[in-house]
């Protein structure tokens, strides 16, 4: 699979490091945090997710990406995501 | 395939990288500097320094025949809108020259070299055999360079004889 890195291109998924679910925030007290550390939806279909550009300009992206299909229609600095 | 192409090191290099603080533009370093950084994964220089883009707001500095403090100089002279941090010891560079060049170079990386999307003036940050690199291409002849960690060099250099004796 390749990712449409907003800096660097067109880029091999070997350089980026998946972390997943873009949606969950971090709580600002204890309350909450082991859902927001261990709960995740599976979601079937489009979903906004973070990827570390490890190996190239080292930035943190947020890709939309149909988990059915692999098709990415979206993909930004977090930095620059609004939410 | 044609393998034709001169493998050198670029000893005497001085090497830095340069961060731009938050909200910092690449046109207010440019002021200062003399020419544009580029704004981009691209290769911008006067007489004195390259700068390659290796990510929004930051780039891998060059500098040809760097003086002692050259990169005080250059911290002084952006004191405020970035940070600079010398690199000359911890990159080598090395010169990947000729025909066979951009065929060679292809074997190790996963973007696309072809001169109708990898020109002179372009740059990569990416990797060569699991080592990060950063890549740029000088002129034509093509004429490429990388930087890559000081302690990978002699594993690059490896990666090279064997791409080039496949």
């Amino acid at each position: 699979m390749r990712l449409p890195c907003p800096y660097c291109g067109q880029r091999d998924s070997r350089e980026f490091v998946y972390r997943g679910d873009a949606a969950p925030t971090r709580p600002s007290s204890e309350e909450g945090m082991y859902d927001y550390v261990y709960l995740r939806d599976n979601v079937p279909g489009p979903m906004r997710e973070h990827w570390y550009h490890a190996q190239g300009c080292r930035n943190w992206i947020t890709v939309t990406r149909d988990t059915r299909t692999h098709r990415i229609s979206a993909a930004v600095l977090a930095r620059e995501d609004s939410r | 395939m044609d393998s034709d192409y001169r493998l050198t090191e670029r000893p005497g290099l001085g090497m830095a990288t340069i961060m731009a603080r938050k909200g910092i533009q690449p046109a207010v370093i440019g002021a200062v500097l003399g020419f544009l950084p580029p704004d981009g994964p691209e290769r911008a220089a006067d007489a004195r320094l390259a700068l390659i883009g290796t990510g929004p707001g930051t780039w891998l500095a060059l500098a040809e025949t760097p003086e002692a403090d050259w990169v005080t100089q250059l911290a002084n002279k952006l004191n405020g809108l970035a940070s600079v941090s010398d690199q000359s010891g911890s990159y080598v560079v090395l010169r990947i020259a000729g025909s066979g060049a951009r065929e060679t170079l292809q074997r190790g990386v996963f973007i696309d070299l072809h001169p109708a999307v990898f020109r002179s003036g372009s740059a990569a940050t990416t990797v060569i055999e699991h080592i990060g690199v950063v890549l740029w291409q000088l002129d034509d002849v093509p004429t490429f360079e990388i930087a890559t960690f000081r302690s990978f060099a002699s594993n690059i250099r490896h990666w090279f004889e064997l791409a080039a004796a496949s």
